[in-house]
């Protein structure tokens, strides 16, 4: 029983053993290595889908828990993991660094998202958040020769670990409040009695430390240097995964656990996300490096989905829910093109784009696509994206929100329509044809096909969310009327 | 009451350590006040009862972490100018303000909680500890403990892996 709950966990723990000893053996030649890492992924898709409904439920002392909001997230952390690792096989000759290890890095942090998506412990979110986060340090700075990405990941070391002494004081001081850091008994806790300040205080040192992993304002300082040193693999690993790993983990302790506490943490997090879509997209206006642009751009997308999850309301999860999927398919898109075409225009300025179209004309359009979904044109899945999460918001009746939220919109159109310009009118400096890859290539057009059809059919999708979080025990209650002390 | 003049007395010399620790001209004085930090650490746990926290707070952090500490610096052989103050004199009213504002808020929180009197944890098992410990981390915790290993596996090739030099890197040193 329990093993059939752990499945998914267990096979990618057992792939960081394999890709690590085959790389040390030798056994598949170096260039190989992707398709053991990708046949791994493949097996733990299968157990994932051979998961049957009614085995759901859970384990460990109810510390895991599988339900189809976990599985829904989980299925998604596998599609990222396997286009990161097409991103590195394109990437891998500029890795100097042993290749099995960085498989094996990439294996560790997608095991802590994937435990993050079944979390149901504070203690068990700590271990998995640290997962991530520690194999990120690692694979940040994974480019020893270049000194940015060696600062990149120091950085990224000093600021998260102060982030993760936030996270593990507030667990201490939720835990000595409640006697339990099981979320069940801790929202017992705080539904019979008062709640003191040291437990509010612990609540608000969680939100700070969770509030680093998606990248949202005040806990913002790391991510433009690190985006720009750290292998472009990463980043997109970084941008994608982590971000998504952070607001599962908000999810289920907001909504799980805190929501009749809602009446303190909704303005909070609504003045957060204001705050943080107005800092990263004008940030974004002037940047130079695409990577860095990129970097402020994630940090605008984590201020649409705090607005999500500042209307405490289940329409504002399945937004989230819808948002995260739009986000992976058009982000990746963007970062699979800047990986294969960095290596031929030479470097990440955006000087470098110009006159792309004329250079390879698929990786451009690919490009085209995958910004405008990011800025919310219409027939794009960043649009669908973006209208649930401003209806999300107006249902909660913070329509100053949903006002900032729309302007945001069009500062992000802006610096996402520079780089179309550049790619488009521009003119080459150096005007020889970029090839790319057949992986890369079905890749790029499966993701493209992607930002397609979810922005045509939402509903398909848009039920599927809906399903995976109708069985929560949050969506029975909407708005519990106890009102904070 | 001699318990609590105890408490008095370690806490005080912890805060002069710690004090000493961010103030220290030389970086292996700071080292030696982070010491009496952790072994004040390691008072406080044995008053709590917790022996065996007690226990692996001197060997791992006093005993191993430290040492480490010390090794590093002594192989750096950083010059006393060359540390510390030139960052510290740039911005200590921002940093002091910071600390006593963060410090301001917890007493306020604590002081306040303590009024309400929250229900505690329970902490009054001071019977072996080592076998509480182990039945815990055995059965309630399982899950994370195993997680862990895997996380000072990742930690561990990480660090060989980027501090190990390339042949490439050593062929160009020599």
């Amino acid at each position: 029983m329990t093993w059939k709950l752990i499945g998914v966990e267990f096979v990618v723990s057992v792939w960081t053993i394999v890709t690590l000893g085959a790389d040390i053996l030798n056994l598949p030649r170096r260039n190989r290595l992707w398709l053991l890492a990708l046949a791994g992924l493949s097996l733990a898709a299968i157990v994932l889908a051979l998961q049957p409904p009614e085995s759901l439920g859970e384990s460990f002392q109810d510390m895991f828990v599988v339900d189809g909001f976990g599985r829904y997230f989980k299925g998604l952390f596998l599609v990222i993991a396997a286009v990161v690792i097409v991103m590195t096989r394109e990437f891998e000759d500029r890795l100097s660094a042993p290749l099995g290890a960085f498989y094996m890095l990439l294996f560790t942090a997608l095991l802590g998202m994937l435990i993050v998506a079944s979390v149901n412990d504070l203690l068990l979110l700590f271990v998995g958040l640290e997962l991530i986060t520690f194999s990120l340090y690692i694979m940040t700075a994974y480019l020893k020769t270049d000194p940015r990405s060696v600062e990149a990941g120091m950085k990224y070391l000093i600021i998260g670990s102060i982030a993760s002494g936030f996270l593990i004081y507030g667990v201490a001081l939720l835990y000595g409040f409640s006697g339990s850091t099981h979320f069940p008994s801790l929202h017992k806790a705080i539904v019979s009695g008062v709640i003191p300040l040291s437990a509010q205080a612990g609540f608000f040192f969680v939100l700070a430390g969770l509030g680093f992993k998606i990248a949202a304002v005040p806990f913002h300082l790391w991510v433009p240097d690190v985006y720009e040193g750290a292998p472009t693999p990463v980043v997109a690993f970084l941008s994608v995964g982590s971000k998504m790993a952070g607001i599962i983990a908000l999810v289920r302790i907001l909504y799980g656990v805190f929501l009749p506490l809602h009446g303190l943490w909704m303005d909070t997090l609504a003045i957060l996300s204001a705050a943080t879509m107005l800092y990263g997209n004008l940030a974004a206006i002037v940047q130079t490096n695409i990577k860095r642009l990129l970097g402020y751009s994630s940090i605008g997308h984590a201020g649409y989905l705090l607005m999500a999850l500042s209307s405490g309301s289940s329409l504002g999860v399945s937004a989230v829910g819808y948002y995260l999927l739009a986000y992976l398919v058009s982000n990746l898109t963007v970062f699979l093109v800047i990986v294969a075409a960095s290596k031929t225009i030479g470097g990440d300025h955006l000087e470098a784009y110009n006159g792309l179209s004329k250079r390879s004309p698929a990786l451009a359009g690919a490009l085209f696509l995958g910004l405008l979904s990011l800025a919310g044109v219409p027939p794009l899945a960043g649009f669908s994206g973006k209208l649930l999460i401003l209806l999300a918001g107006a249902q909660a009746g913070q329509l100053w929100l949903v006002t900032i939220g729309a302007l945001n919109v069009a500062l992000s159109l802006y610096y996402y329509l520079m780089i179309v310009k550049r790619m488009y009118l521009g003119t080459p400096i150096n005007p020889s044809v970029i090839r790319v890859h057949p992986v890369t290539h079905t890749t790029l057009i499966l993701l493209v096909l992607g930002i397609f059809v979810l922005g045509i059919f939402q509903n398909p999708f848009l039920q599927q969310i809906q399903s995976a979080i109708e069985n929560q025990q949050w969506t029975r209650p909407q708005f519990p009327n106890a009102e904070p002390p | 009451m001699g318990e609590l003049l105890l408490f008095y007395l370690i806490a005080a010399l912890m805060v002069a350590a710690a004090l000493s620790v961010v103030g220290s001209r030389l970086p292996i004085y700071s080292v030696l006040s982070l010491l009496v930090v952790m072994g004040c650490q390691a008072v406080f746990f044995v008053m709590l009862h917790a022996y065996f926290v007690a226990a692996i707070q001197l060997l791992l952090y006093a005993g191993a972490v430290l040492v480490l500490f010390l090794f590093v610096i002594m192989l750096l052989q950083l010059s006393p100018e060359a540390v510390a103050y030139p960052r510290l004199l740039s911005r200590p009213a921002i940093g002091i303000t910071a600390a006593f504002g963060l410090f301001l808020i917890l007493r306020t929180v604590f002081f306040r909680s303590l009024a309400q009197e929250p229900p505690l944890a329970d902490l009054s098992r001071p019977h072996s500890t080592v076998e509480a410990i182990a039945h815990a981390l055995m059965t309630k915790y399982l899950l994370p403990f195993e997680l862990t290993s895997l996380l000072i596996l990742a930690a561990l090739i990480g660090a060989v892996t980027l501090a190990k030099q390339q042949a490439s890197d050593s062929r160009l040193k020599r």
